[in-house]
């Protein structure tokens, strides 16, 4: 009787742990451990400011200031959203400080102008501009910006995109088919090629003659699904499954899109 | 022997046996639609839809009531059935959408989408510094507590993105300010996947007030998606 009495008070604090409410999740969703970048209106006056807003409108309307390079119908903001400040969609204040660095792309040490390029060159189906052209200064600027106050030669938190965990079954285009129907075609269109308005993009495409070519990022399986699970659909990141992530992104993938410019360059 | 000339007459004849038709339909629907606007569907209690929305659908500012010229008619069609649904808190458009038919409906949302209408003037200027808090969420969002830019979705400068995003440039304060409470407190459900519930919830009340006011600032398209033309030659 005495041993059930120990056992009754020893063991209550277990019983009472799961109870007591969860260490106030409110206050922890608030304050957001995500490297902040500086407001817009701290950009200074003068050449460097001018330099780093001709960035800004490059990047968010990049078929309009940067035409002659692009060939399709996205823009940087297609992919590093909240005009490259958001976490998990690639922002520009992480991939300042963590370049140059070593790309198993090319085998070779890049600097981030060159990084840049690439973008340009898959991504937007398009035409890389000159290292010291106008257009990659005026997108480095941004990103130096951007990253002011960022620790160099550690991961951020939030840099980069979504790293997903292995999928459980093996990614599903047919569901991804059906998910996709569901959370994607009303924004992306039933045929994925995205909507307009009047006559200016508005929803780009993602798959199709006019989407990121097979040498993209976002054409691996992976690295498209991370994106999806953090990010799509727009306002309501995180609220696929991983594994709807992955089927969808599976499904994308199966689509046809411009081929990979490496391979026709070979010969 | 082929003849090409031949080929063009039977291919136009073609097309215009298709599409007389077609276009005549979209007429009938459309003076059917011009007719409930008017003067209602003759049911017993039936309110025409002009006396709030006007018979060019410019609205009515001093009571709320929307813009909705040149909405896309599946959108306006999709409101209805929301309404009747009641799948949309609209208190005051419950009743009089209530006798419209499937047919009666299609018919409205035609004759509303094909009209255009002026700016109707709003109930007070608009207040600068919300204009300028609104601009600031509708054209770069509010990211940090998960709200895109307004025009992501509302198109470029909030013009639409037809069929089913309307456009909110032009819209009266009123009506965008309530629809926005709608959506974050009462029940307003009938947003795809719930997208407006959450981001109207996630603003603060001045947010609200200050998107409202900036999109109710702005010249509304002539049709969902469509720039406004330059009127005179100001601008070169």
């Amino acid at each position: 009787m005495k041993l059930l009495l120990r056992i009754l008070i020893l063991g209550l604090p277990f019983f009472l742990i799961p109870m007591s409410p969860p260490l106030s999740p409110a206050a922890k969703a608030e304050e957001p451990d995500f490297f902040q970048p500086p407001s817009d209106k701290e950009i200074p006056p003068g050449p460097f400011g001018d330099l780093v807003r001709r960035g800004e409108r490059i990047f968010t309307k990049t078929g309009q200031f940067a035409t002659r390079y692009v060939g399709n119908d996205l823009t940087c903001e297609s992919c590093h959203l909240d005009r490259g400040r958001k976490p998990f969609a690639a922002p520009l204040w992480a991939a300042y400080v963590s370049y140059p660095r070593f790309r198993a792309k090319n085998h070779k040490v890049s600097r981030l102008g060159e990084r840049i390029q690439g973008c340009f060159r898959f991504s937007m189906n398009g035409t890389p501009p000159p290292l010291h052209s106008e257009t990659i200064r005026s997108l480095v600027a941004y990103a130096f910006w951007m990253s002011r106050g960022a620790p160099v030669g550690t991961h951020m938190k939030g840099g980069g995109m979504y790293r997903m965990p292995p999928s459980r079954l093996p990614p599903d285009p047919f569901h991804g088919k059906s998910v996709y129907t569901a959370r994607c075609a009303l924004c992306h269109g039933a045929d994925g090629q995205g909507t307009v308005s009047g006559h200016d993009v508005a929803f780009p495409p993602v798959w199709g003659p006019r989407s990121y070519n097979k040498g993209a990022g976002l054409a691996k399986v992976a690295k498209l699904a991370g994106f999806i699970k953090m990010n799509m659909p727009l306002s309501k990141g995180d609220s696929l499954s991983d594994q709807e992530a992955w089927d969808v992104a599976a499904f994308i993938d199966r689509q046809s899109r411009p081929p990979d410019p490496r391979n026709a360059a070979t010969p | 022997m082929t003849n090409p000339s031949l080929l063009v007459v039977l291919s136009a004849f073609l097309i215009c046996c298709f599409s007389i038709p077609e276009a005549q339909a979209e007429n009938v629907l459309f003076e059917a639609g011009k007719k409930i606007a008017r003067a209602g569907t003759g049911k017993a209690g039936s309110i025409a839809c002009m006396e709030c929305h006007r018979l060019r659908g410019g609205g009515m500012p001093s009571i709320g009531s929307p813009r909705i010229a040149g909405q896309s008619a599946i959108y306006i069609a999709h409101e209805i059935l929301g309404v009747q649904q009641g799948t949309r808190y609209a208190p005051m458009m419950a009743g009089v959408v209530r006798d419209l038919s499937r047919k009666d409906i299609q018919a409205v949302a035609r004759y509303y989408a094909s009209v255009r209408s002026p700016k109707v003037a709003e109930i007070s200027p608009p207040d600068p510094a919300l204009v300028e808090i609104g601009r600031s969420i509708a054209q770069k969002g509010l990211w940090k507590k998960n709200i895109p830019a307004c025009v992501l979705c509302h198109g470029p400068d909030g013009r639409g993105i037809p069929p089913h995003f309307p456009y909110i440039a032009g819209q009266n304060k009123g009506y965008l300010l309530r629809q926005l409470l709608s959506f974050a407190f009462l029940k307003r459900k009938d947003d795809p996947q719930g997208l407006m519930r959450g981001i109207a919830r996630r603003l603060t009340h001045e947010e609200r007030k200050a998107v409202a006011e900036y999109f109710a600032s702005l010249s509304p398209p002539p049709a969902a998606g469509k720039r406004a033309e330059v009127q005179g030659s100001h601008h070169p």
